[in-house]
């Protein structure tokens, strides 16, 4: 996690400066998976970044100045042009810069892969009420009832395809944008949801193969230190597991 | 379905872009087997092509459109700029559902609560085109994100809703400049057709999709 080892700014902190020439910004939270997805595009088309962590329990003052709600991940270029959303900024990323494209030139392709992105839409809200529902010691059947659905769908379009990844026989955008939420199922409590979908547990493994998904893969015990002290309150969460 | 919002988007860019296409119309109070294997939601719009491509969702029809077809681009090249018309449009989400919700609103304190709340929402926008001090939300010319949302807007008077843009006189006048551009006066329905449809479509009456025919 080389370059993602700063502590997340809070109440008080300094608004950092202009974003230096040659450089893009993001304003993120090391566990986040919304982030993770802008990351993971950073990361694969090689474009040089800087993080700026923030503490999304106590959030600076100057921070509503990047995003109107406080919300990450946020964009911000040299030239103080904003940009936020996940999604667009994962495509703002592809669009602007050279180098590898993450999505495919053709246009029906390229439909396809939002289409998919719409397909997985209910997947976040899900996985994250089974969270809480599990450290808050509640039942949660019927939210894995509902998420198994999810990923039924999901590997319907898998079978269909019989291609390793959701854009073809290469890894592009479309997995990147789902990735995170996969990366979080063990972490969460919730693998066993994948326990009837075999081509997703396929894909899952041939996620975990890729150099980008690797570069960024957050180690497990570190992983559960932030969501214990998370669920505990405590605002040092953000920043566990940094020296 | 001639009075679906949604498919009225794909429909604008259709004929801005002069692409040449045909209309078919699914009865939504009574749809055909054949649909669902279009799109498994049964939802309109769906495009198809010669191919036998599908593309549903509207905004992802509308992006496909100016993607596959030359001539006149409605989104920027820029990518900051196309960027900035995808963050309007989710600036803008929550007023569909809030207008279909109006729609099906059981009393009057529902009635009340609905209108506040996208009189919020028009605030959002209007803030947008102060800030932009441009006449439409792409820049000076009409571009992609205006065609986006006009659908809702051009429905707010048969809804009696036209109350909640009194206060968001510069969303009035991009109202106003939108019906004088070709494309959306092509495609315009008038509030009396607007009306009839909904008459019916409340009543869950299957003749409503064909209203005025």
């Amino acid at each position: 996690m080389s370059g993602d080892a700063t502590k997340a700014l809070g109440k008080g902190s300094s608004a950092p400066g202009p974003v230096p020439e040659g450089l893009i910004r993001i304003y993120s939270m090391r566990f986040c998976p919304y982030s993770h997805r802008t990351r993971l595009v950073l990361k694969a088309k090689g474009i040089r970044h800087e993080i700026v962590n923030i503490n999304l329990r106590n959030k600076p003052e100057w921070y509503y100045t990047k995003h109107p709600l406080g919300q990450i991940p946020v964009l911000e270029t040299s030239q103080c042009q904003l940009i936020y959303e996940s999604v667009i900024a994962c495509e703002y990323l592809d669009d602007a810069y050279p180098g590898r494209k993450l999505f495919p030139c053709d246009p029906y392709e390229r439909a396809r892969q939002k289409m998919l992105s719409e397909l997985f839409c209910k997947v976040p809200q899900l996985t994250k009420e089974c969270l809480v529902a599990l450290r808050c010691r509640r039942e949660c059947t019927d939210l894995k009832v509902a998420l198994r659905q999810e990923f039924c769908n999901l590997e319907e379009i898998l079978d269909y395809q019989n291609t390793t990844f959701f854009g073809g026989d290469c890894i592009s955008m479309i997995d990147y944008l789902l990735w995170p939420w996969f990366e979080r199922l063990d972490v969460y409590g919730i693998a066993d949801c994948v326990s009837h979908t075999p081509a997703l547990r396929l894909w899952i493994a041939s996620m975990k193969q890729d150099p980008t998904v690797c570069a960024l893969l957050t180690d497990k015990s570190i992983f559960q230190g932030y969501l214990s002290l998370y669920f505990q309150n405590n605002p040092n969460a953000f920043d566990f597991g940094l020296c | 379905m001639r009075f679906c919002p949604f498919a009225e988007r794909t429909l604008l860019v259709l004929k801005a872009k002069g692409i040449r296409h045909e209309v078919i119309n699914i009865n939504l109070k009574n749809k055909p087997e054949w649909f669902f294997k279009k799109n498994p939601l049964g939802l309109v719009p769906v495009l198809e092509n010669s191919k036998g491509q599908l593309i549903y969702e509207s905004a992802i029809t509308c992006e496909y459109l100016d993607e596959a077809y030359s001539g006149k681009k409605l989104l920027p090249e820029d990518p900051y700029e196309k960027a900035c018309q995808k963050m309007i449009f989710e600036l803008f989400s929550k007023v569909p559902s809030l207008v279909t919700s109006f729609l099906r609103r059981q009393n009057k304190e529902d009635c009340s609560g609905l209108k506040e709340e996208l009189h919020r929402e028009f605030s959002k926008l209007e803030e947008v085109l102060t800030n932009k001090k441009t006449a439409f939300f792409g820049g000076n010319s009409l571009s992609m994100i205006d065609y986006l949302i006009w659908p809702w807007l051009e429905r707010l008077e048969a809804l009696e809703l036209n109350e909640c843009v009194d206060h968001t006189p510069k969303l009035k006048l991009w109202m106003a400049a939108m019906r004088k551009d070709p494309t959306v006066s092509a495609v315009l329905i008038d509030v009396k057709a607007h009306k009839g449809f909904i008459d019916l479509y409340l009543q869950n009456s299957p003749e409503a999709c064909d209203y005025g025919l």
